[in-house]
């Protein structure tokens, strides 16, 4: 009897003490999205056919070489930026948990229109052209004649027009939520033209949704093989009938069952080299793999068993360097990395919770972060400080000038480190500084917990630098981990106290996709879920600031209008100050030369260079060239 | 079957069953206690990628009636004893469609092919060195030098893998840093395939049997100490039998038998997987898939792995319970 108590009460005590084990696990590797130079000029609100290819199509004959034996120098290996994938037989890419990083972005899916943010140009790819009628309301789009999907069926309007309605009909799908706001109905009007009657005008329509403009865009389905599929529970892989079907110029070859491997093989039957819009890219294979962590994934590629490698810390880039003379950045010195990525740092207040709902009690934090320090301490100089929550493109950098043109950043110093100013304001709200070394008032002492994502150490690394300058001027500042799931829920409810995010994330050419972000219209009260405006940032400033918005967001693009009502918002919204811009985000992406020339860098910057992203990389692959 | 009866077989059974519904009820509730949204976090990793998503709490909304998360708290448990009953794991929520049986049914050869091998070796070896460290014939110097084996004890296995990767596999190159098997292989049942995997499964194997065989081997010792000093020992002695026939026979057949039960929980415990180990390593098993499932809160992930955990642990403590009376005579289940 005592022999089988103490065996029950083993079993229950490894359960327990294996539960606890796990939930003390490392933090997994980064899966930020990335960024440089600036786009450009600001876009006119359609996009146009440009100048297309410039070399002839490929006349080698098509399956002739089986290419997934390609030696390593008709090969290219890609890192993995999101870690393994857990289920490498799903291939449905309208479900939000579905992986787009191992290769589906990069070779597989084509988009519509890529926005080239070197160039500031939205190029045309599978569409041709995206023109609006004068309300802006009514879009048509007319698709590229000669594109087919990887089993040979026309690529044409009816895709257009049954995605559009798949997701529409399904809100549990990625975009649903932004199609049901904006498109009244679609229609086919020819095989290559589809139109788009919207609920109201929208001058983003193009470049929010069918341009990548950040990272991915609505992409099209084939409805010869997803009509009669249930989207939600459809996997959209069966190697027998050749699927999954897109239109790149890659088709899926294998994968390993662990989803740290996947192997893709040249279509030499390529729809835009038959078409003779494109040549067929160089690389007969390309993989994409996942090594682990940043150690790992360093060592391989100074082992030449990487190309390219998703963003690393100064430190792994300067060791890779060392043992890799190969290995380039997008700048050769620093800050090396592309700088800036479109989501800036920010410190970010629970604007509901007192006493951070005082304005001047959030100016008296700014005032006591140092920008420099933080860029030198945890970004090891590979990234510059922010002067607005916007990322410092061309295009921004214009609207940012407005500001200063019209004094607003000596009336709102938002970068000056002034230690004394942060003490007065305090002193002047009625806190004394207390034996402890804090602030207090009424005997509460002043603190502020900042948490921070566990997967993510960059924003750590500067929550603790922001911690200490805190700390400095007497406000007891502390800051935690949270795993993915609590932060997001947290900030979604609106529960928590305080944070380092990147989530003014949008805007890239034009200022209103990130000032929208802060828009009242988006307000819910604490505990419910809320899409934007999740600092809840509330009041008469508040609700002003979002009038002008919602005027700026019915313009056109680079209607003169919206200068003077962006100065206006932007003068509300640097006097409330309720997110700190703190600095702008870096990508690291080291690319090999041992055995490909031809990638991004600042001296031959045809495209942005992030490697995990839709369409771009699809360039990059065309630029490609033997190195050997 | 000597010194088991029927009806003591029906109580273990009995007993096995509660152990494993009362585990699934802790880890249906322990999940839902802590915070943290599935869905949310699930929306925000595509936030983080994407930049934003507008109308993320319509979506939400969406999968949380989809998965069934906006019903009361007690119709969710029902649903889930129900599904469970009939082995229904359910769709994963952080990988929607992907079924949480197919995710664990990947993984789990490879976490057992790996724990099984390892934990075994590491229980023979530590075993032997525990028992020649407290044997008095064993000679002088190597009772010097084994205790040197049991140095890496105090290193925790994800420190002592990260070395093993810098010495033996990014300095010398000897063994690959990374996965289960080459790039570019598939799974199958071939010599050249066996080789590749017992090369990647060498590290990790050896990181996880360097650092748990001094636990082995320390409780090996003092129970050989112990039994040293019996009666039984000093008769063998004196009947002039054999000092290897002695100690296998006499010393080890007796000082082993707590190590047996350790070691049943110990294998039982390998569904699991090795977390750490399995991340630093990259391999693709159970440990890995309980860390994406803790990250993401995603309940179903993490109560399809503990599953097997709980079944595996109690599976295990149920067979040793069973085979006792065989491995120890003196035990007995029947009345006398």
């Amino acid at each position: 009897m005592n022999t089988r108590r103490l065996s029950h009460l083993l079993a229950l005590l490894a359960i327990a003490s294996l539960l606890l084990s796990a939930c003390g696990a490392p933090a997994a590797p980064p899966t930020q999205p990335p960024a440089t130079e600036a786009p450009a000029a600001t876009q006119a609100p359609g996009a146009t056919e440009a100048p297309a290819a410039t070399e002839a199509p490929a006349t080698q004959a098509p399956g002739t070489e089986d290419y997934a034996q390609a030696p390593r120098n008709e090969t290219v290996i890609f890192d993995i930026d999101g870690g393994k994938v857990p289920d490498p037989t799903n291939w449905n890419p309208l479900t939000p948990g579905f992986r787009l990083d191992q290769g589906y972005h990069q070779a597989l899916i084509e988009p519509l229109f890529i926005l080239n943010y070197e160039t500031g140009e939205i190029e045309p790819w599978l569409g041709t052209s995206f023109t609006p009628n004068d309300t802006l309301d009514v879009w048509t789009l007319k698709l590229r004649d000669g594109v087919k999907w990887s089993d040979g069926e026309p690529f044409n309007a009816d895709d257009v027009v049954f995605t559009i309605g798949m997701l529409q009909a399904h809100p549990e799908l990625w975009h649903s939520g932004d199609m049901n706001e904006w498109v009244k109905s679609v229609s086919k009007v020819d095989d290559l033209t589809v139109q788009f009657n919207l609920n109201k005008p929208d001058p983003r329509f193009l470049l929010d949704y069918f341009s990548v403009r950040i990272w991915g865009d609505v992409s099209i389905m084939p409805k010869h093989i997803w009509d009669g599929q249930d989207p939600l529970t459809f996997k959209n892989y069966d190697p027998a009938k050749g699927w999954p079907v897109f239109t790149g110029p890659y088709k899926l070859s294998s994968f390993n069952q662990d989803g740290t491997e996947f192997v893709y093989v040249r279509d030499d039957n390529w729809w835009g080299a038959k078409a003779g819009f494109q040549p067929l890219p160089k690389p007969k294979k390309l993989v994409w793999t996942w090594f682990g962590p940043e150690e790992k994934r360093a060592a391989a590629m100074a082992n030449n068993e990487l190309d390219s490698l998703m963003d690393i810390t100064t430190g792994a880039l300067q060791a890779l360097k060392a043992q890799n003379p190969n290995v380039i950045t997008y700048f050769d010195k620093p800050p090396f990395a592309w700088v800036p990525d479109p989501c800036s740092r920010t410190l970010e207040f629970n604007n509901s919770v007192a006493p951070w709902n005082d304005k001047d009690m959030r100016w008296a934090i700014n005032y006591a972060i140092d920008r420099d320090q933080i860029v030198k301490v945890s970004y090891e100089d590979s990234t510059v400080p922010s002067e607005s929550f916007f990322p410092a493109y061309k295009p921004l950098n214009a609207y940012v000038d407005l500001l200063k043109t019209a004094g607003l950043f000596d009336k709102y110093p938002i970068t000056k480190h002034d230690p004394d100013k942060t003490k007065q304001i305090l002193e002047s709200k009625g806190y004394t500084m207390g034996s402890d070394g804090y602030y207090q008032k009424d005997g509460e002492q002043l603190a502020i917990d900042i948490t921070t994502d566990e997967a993510y150490i960059e924003k750590q690394r500067i929550a603790q630098v922001v911690v200490e300058q805190l700390q400095a001027v007497g406000i007891n500042a502390t800051t935690r981990n949270e795993s993915d799931a609590t932060f997001a829920q947290e900030f979604h409810l609106g529960t928590f106290p305080a944070r380092l995010g990147w989530d003014t994330c949008g805007s890239v050419n034009e200022p209103w996709a990130s000032m929208d972000t802060m828009n009242t219209k988006w307000l819910k009260p604490v505990g419910t879920e809320a899409s934007y405006d999740r600092w809840r940032w509330s009041g008469p400033a508040a609700d002003q600031y979002s009038k002008l918005v919602d005027e700026i967001g019915t313009l056109p693009l680079g209607d003169p209008k919206i200068n003077d009502l962006f100065v206006q918002a932007m003068t509300i919204w640097m006097d409330e100050l309720p997110v700190i811009p703190v600095t702008q985000a870096k990508k690291i992406i080291p690319f090999n030369t041992t055995y490909w020339k031809g990638w991004p860098s600042a001296t031959n910057n045809y495209v942005h260079p992030p490697t995990w992203w839709e369409g771009n990389t699809l360039k990059i692959l065309l630029k490609l060239e033997p190195a050997q | 079957m000597r010194g088991i009866t029927v009806g003591y077989v029906v109580r273990r059974l009995g007993m096995f069953f509660f152990t494993v519904f009362l585990g699934m009820t802790l880890i249906f509730f322990i999940p839902r206690l802590a915070p943290g949204d599935p869905i949310a976090a699930m929306v925000s990793r595509m936030t983080a990628q994407s930049g934003s998503v507008a109308h993320s709490d319509e979506m939400i909304q969406a999968w949380r009636v989809r998965f069934g998360l906006d019903a009361p708290m007690p119709i969710q448990y029902l649903r889930y004893l129900i599904s469970l009953s009939t082995f229904q794991l359910g769709p994963s929520l952080a990988h929607f469609p992907s079924q949480v049986g197919d995710l664990v049914l990947r993984a789990l050869p490879w976490t057992l092919g790996l724990l099984f091998l390892a934990t075994l070796i590491s229980f023979i070896a530590g075993n032997v060195i525990g028992a020649l460290l407290a044997w008095r014939r064993t000679p002088g110097l190597a009772k010097a030098l084994l205790p040197v084996t049991l140095t890496f004890t105090s290193i925790p296995p994800f420190m002592l893998g990260i070395l093993l990767i810098y010495l033996f596999a990014f300095g010398l190159k000897w063994f690959p840093f990374t996965g289960a098997y080459d790039m570019g292989s598939q799974t199958q049942w071939t010599w050249s395939f066996v080789k590749e995997v017992i090369h990647h499964g060498t590290l990790p194997a050896l990181a996880i049997v360097l650092t748990t065989m001094g636990f082995w081997a320390l409780g090996m010792r003092g129970m050989m100490v112990t039994t040293d000093g019996e009666d039984y020992m000093i008769l063998a002695q004196a009947k002039g039998l054999h000092p290897s026939r002695i100690f296998w026979l006499y010393g080890v057949r007796n000082a082993i038998l707590p190590q047996v039960t350790a070691l049943a929980l110990s294998l039982g415990a390998i569904a699991g997987g090795a977390v750490i180990v399995e991340y630093i390593f990259t391999y693709p098993g159970m440990g890995y898939l309980l860390y994406d499932g803790i990250v993401n809160g995603d309940y179903t992930l993490i109560q399809g792995v503990v599953y097997f955990l709980i079944v595996g642990v109690a599976l295990a403590v149920l067979i040793i319970d069973l085979l006792y009376p065989l491995i120890d005579p003196r035990i007995t289940y029947q009345k006398k």
